[in-house]
């Protein structure tokens, strides 16, 4: 069995003496392409010292040719060797793997903070972000948007809204007329006796749309802007229903705590007449913003918004409405402040330059 | 208008502190700016609505304390001295009223051996309190008396006046006095005119002439014609204690009476509850009114006496009014109206947002533009089909004027808008831009109603490259397919998705860029690169790329339901085919010419990529299509597909 035995060991000094270069290895500071060579070189000795062909295999065939009684021992004694090169191999090659996956993994590392790939998208106008906003608010409210003609006659910018021939508010100072004398709509307003004529009453509609009025144009001016108005006429009507449904979409768009307050004032086709304000959204009311002036408000805490009132009589006997059966509010303001306003806009004129650095802003 | 808080306090006992004065003037309606302190008084600045000119004045501020307080107004002192009438003769000479309808009410004041000089410190100062610069003494005090009583008035110089020029006026009634009739140094005689004219014609001639006076600003939102001769006592009474003059004539032609004028309600309490819902007993209604010199008739009690002062009060709703803002819009409650039905959009909102959505995710941003444009786009831009009326006479809607030079023209097209934008951003080097704009243009309609036509438009423009969000780098050069993509995107996102794009000439494309694009057999609007010479106007050195499309008629087309077809059974074998082909074959005509051969197995034909330019000749193109096989009822097989593939 000596011969066979020194067989053994001849194949295991032979891949020990092969192996020697890898058995104490450092990879420290070797590169990716270092250690898939030395992963290359392992596993051609593996095939040399393990394969069909190797030395080591050769000895399995003797375990048949020694005698039977020293059979077993010489089994182990080849299974031994082969064990010790099988693991003395898969030691070095689970060290090069772990280190070829991991300096893998270091040279497939990302700058997450990169850009996503998207294609860029746009962004919708101020003007109608806010518009689709408060136009989900009155829909939910259940009153139907409505719009109408921005070029009118003298009857709907004017006659039908109690402002009579000779009128100041009918000043063409203020108002666009064509070289045909129709008036570019000054005030929303108009919507409410169109659509009252189409609808009837009881009513209820929010109007929004472009209006006209001859202001050059400066920072808090512009010839061109939108306006919304709301109109409710109904049996009963009061102006208890006019401060609760303007401070509920107020409400509804700013939060809970925002308060209003109404003051009265004039306008030819309301009687009573109210300005509306309400409590800034941004310092809620107090006028101060992180110990600065608050910027919408100019620290006064209100917010100066629009005007409203009970719709005149004159204006729903226009429509054929009797004023001592129905009585009914309507409010206005524009649209373009309260843009203004919520994005902090200093400039309006921004609103119609369409520079792509201010659209992209709004969201 | 600025009012003298210590000038208010020789009015009305007032124990309020000024701050408080403004807050609660601001409550009734009399908006209070702010109050400044001047020396030992404070100014309130108050923004008057229109409709109250009876508070033009300390004398009106003070009626409308009166009603928050409850004191009462001191009237200034006025001697009872009996007034020396005008010989009727002398009356005519000086007083003529040739239009009654006009000049309602004329009082003339003589005052003799004036003498004209510094004024008194107590009126410089309060005159100063306002914001008014001291002239003289007669001046200053027809200046004071305006701001105390709030009546016009003006002083002549009575020698100057007689021999004043025929032909020219001695004065604009209402507005101004004339120069050579003015006082002077000189000046020892003055007439002293307080006059009521008609606000119309004061509001007219002060438009025409582009003159805005004290006088004229009060005229024409009405004066109390009933305080003429008091104000007139007031500033001659004045003018003899400082200017040293005596009292002499005094002649008042009230041609045009004031008629009374009545409010009529038949229960207050019930008016108030129904328009504001606030329960006011009627004894605090009438003391409310009472106090603003409205009085319950006694003949009468449904009829309320509205004061001369007061033009703004004639209906109930205005009764309504004064008792409310005194009683505090404060106290109205904040309730909703009792539930009413279901709310709804425009018809065509929803959609439009779609259509907005789809554009904002291809990269567009949404502009406005002004809906009025400058006369020189009239030529540049061919409108979208029908929007112009042949049979009108002028096709353009026009503005008298504008207050942006040139833009008198209401937009029969949206493209020049955006592409102002466009050049906008170009000169911000942006030049990667997609902008769209949904707006109403206009165009003149003959026929009987004479209103324009008002039709709303979808425009966009694209130019530049291609951007990713947050990458500096474009990917490659917009061109016509990505608008006619985002054409066909956008109105795909609202159900339209069979338009036909179609080559043909467009006034402000480039030939060969450009199609017309129809819905249903009607042509709709067009796309296509902008014209050279446009580019030129423009001064537009890269391909700039528009649409214009009627959005009106498009959405009120039906759109095709969605419909399932059921999904093949069996896989389809494809084939790519590349020809090359003259340019004036299109893609469009190879494919209809491929499926009218009706191959049954034939399934569908599309494009994969066009070539032109090297190697190709220039009047050529290569075009690859994809040509795809399927059959019902098996699997094809390559040799079946070939056979058919090759007829």
């Amino acid at each position: 069995m000596s011969d066979e035995k020194a067989q053994v060991e001849a194949a295991r000094a032979a891949f020990i003496n092969d192996f020697d270069r890898f058995a104490e290895l450092n990879l420290d500071g070797r590169s990716l392409s270092d250690a898939e060579g030395i992963l290359a070189a392992v596993n051609e000795l593996k095939i040399r010292h393990t394969g069909k062909k190797s030395a080591m295999a050769a000895t399995k065939k003797l375990i048949g040719k020694v005698p039977a009684d020293e059979r077993g021992e010489f089994g182990q004694i080849v299974q031994a060797a082969e064990t010790e090169i099988v693991s003395t191999i898969a030691a070095v090659d689970e060290q090069l793997n772990e280190f070829i996956s991991k300096a893998k993994i270091e040279l497939e590392r990302l700058d997450v903070t990169i850009p996503g790939r998207r294609p860029a998208t746009g962004h919708l106008h101020p003007i109608t972000i806010v518009r689709q906003k408060i136009e989900d608010i009155f829909v939910s409210m259940g009153y139907a948007i409505e719009d109408d003609r921005e070029i009118e006659t003298d009857y709907y910018n004017f006659e039908a809204l109690n402002i009579p021939e000779g009128h100041p508010a009918r000043e063409s100072q203020d108002t666009f007329y064509t070289t045909t004398g129709l008036a570019l709509r000054s005030q929303t307003s108009t919507v409410q006796i169109r659509a009252m004529e189409r609808r009837g009453v009881p009513i209820r509609i929010l109007a929004p749309g472009k209006v006209f009025r001859r202001d050059t144009p400066d920072m808090t001016h512009v010839p061109m802007f939108h306006q919304l108005e709301g109109l409710c006429v109904d049996k009963g009507i009061t102006m208890a229903h006019l401060k609760g449904t303007v401070t509920e979409w107020l409400r509804r768009l700013f939060g809970e705590d925002t308060k209003t307050r109404f003051r009265p004032s004039y306008f030819p086709f309301t009687e009573p007449s109210a300005e509306f304000d309400f409590s800034c959204f941004k310092c809620h009311g107090t006028g101060k913003y992180e110990n600065d002036r608050c910027r919408p408000c100019k620290g006064s805490g209100w917010i100066e918004l629009g005007g409203s009132g009970m719709v005149h009589p004159n204006v729903l006997r226009a429509v054929n409405v009797d004023p001592t059966i129905y009585s009914g509010f309507a409010f206005g303001f524009g649209l373009d402040r309260m843009a203004a306003l919520m994005y902090e806009i200093d400039d309006i004129r921004y609103l119609f330059e369409n520079d792509v650095r201010f659209l992209e802003q709004f969201k | 208008m600025n009012i003298s808080y210590n000038w208010l306090k020789n009015l009305i006992d007032i124990d309020l502190s000024a701050e408080d004065v403004a807050s609660e003037l601001t409550r009734v309606g009399l908006a209070v700016e702010g109050v400044h302190p001047h020396g030992d008084d404070f100014v309130l600045d108050i923004d008057l609505t229109s409709n109250r000119p009876d508070c033009l004045s300390h004398l009106g501020v003070a009626r409308e304390i009166a009603a928050i307080t409850g004191a009462s107004v001191k009237a200034p002192a006025v001697s009872d001295e009996p007034e020396i009438p005008l010989p009727m003769v002398l009356a005519y000479d000086v007083v003529a009223i040739n239009d009654p309808e006009l000049c309602h009410r004329f009082t003339a004041r003589v005052i003799k051996n004036v003498k004209i000089g510094p004024s008194p410190a107590w009126i410089v100062e309060r005159l100063e309190a306002i914001g008014e610069r001291s002239i003289n003494n007669v001046a200053d005090i027809t200046n004071y008396v305006m701001h105390e009583l709030g009546q016009p008035m003006h002083s002549f110089d009575n020698s100057m006046l007689v021999i004043a020029d025929a032909e020219k006026p001695a004065a604009i009634g209402g507005i101004m006095g004339g120069l050579d009739s003015s006082i002077t140094e000189a000046t020892t005689n003055v007439l002293l005119e307080v006059a009521f004219f008609k606000r119309e014609n004061i509001r007219q001639t002060s438009r025409k002439l582009g003159l805005t006076t004290e006088a004229s600003y009060r005229f024409e939102r009405g004066v109390d014609i009933d305080n003429l001769s008091r104000a007139s006592d007031r500033a001659a009474e004045l003018i003899c204690e400082f200017a040293g003059g005596e009292m002499a004539e005094f002649i008042d032609v009230y041609p045009t009476k004031a008629e009374p004028r009545y409010a009529v309600s038949y229960d207050l309490p019930r008016a108030v509850e129904r328009l504001t819902g606030l329960k006011v007993a009627g004894s605090e209604c009438l003391r409310i009114l009472n106090s603003l010199g409205i009085s319950q008739s006694e003949e009468d009690p449904a009829a309320f006496t509205v004061p001369s002062w007061r033009y703004d009060i004639s209906i109930e709703e205005d009764l309504v009014e004064e008792i409310t803002r005194h009683t505090g819009y404060e106290n109205i409650a904040e309730e909703l109206p009792p539930a009413f039905g279901a709310g709804e959009y425009q018809d065509t909102e929803i959609r439009k947002r779609r259509l907005r959505r789809t554009l904002i995710d291809l990269g567009f941003n949404e502009a406005i533009t002004y809906s009025f444009i400058d006369t020189k786009n009239d030529e540049r831009f061919e409108p979208v089909p029908g929007l112009l009326d042949d049979n009108a006479d002028e096709k353009f809607v026009t503005l008298q004027d504008s207050v942006i030079e040139g833009a008198v023209r209401m937009r029969p097209t949206l493209l020049a808008g955006v592409l102002d934008a466009a050049k906008l951003n170009f000169n911000q080097q942006h030049k990667d831009l997609k902008l769209f704009e949904i707006g109403k243009t206009f165009a003149t309609k003959s026929g009987e109603d004479g209103l324009p036509t008002e039709r709303e438009l979808l425009s966009l423009v694209i130019t530049g490259g291609d951007a990713n969000a947050g990458r500096s780098m474009t990917q490659r050069e917009l061109d016509f397919y990505d608008a006619k993509g985002a054409v066909e995107a956008a109105l795909e996102a609202v159900g339209l998705s069979n338009l036909v794009f179609s080559g043909g000439d467009v006034g402000h494309l480039r030939s060969g860029q450009a199609a017309t694009i129809s819905s249903n057999d009607r042509v709709v609007g067009s796309i296509g690169r902008i014209s050279e010479e446009l580019a030129g106007d423009y001064k537009f050195k890269q391909p700039v790329y528009v649409a214009e499309l009627d959005l009106q008629s498009l959405l009120h087309e039906e759109t095709s339901p969605a419909l399932y077809r059921s999904l093949p059974k069996y896989p389809a074998i494809v084939r790519d085919v590349s020809f090359l082909v003259n340019r004036t074959v299109t893609f469009d005509d190879i494919r209809a010419s491929i499926l009218s051969q009706g191959r049954e197995l034939c399934r569908d034909v599309s494009f994969v990529d066009v070539y032109e330019g090297k190697g190709i000749e220039a009047n050529e193109r290569s075009l690859t299509i994809r040509l795809e096989y399927r059959s019902d009822e098996r699997t094809l097989i390559e040799t079946e597909v070939d056979a058919v593939h090759a007829e």
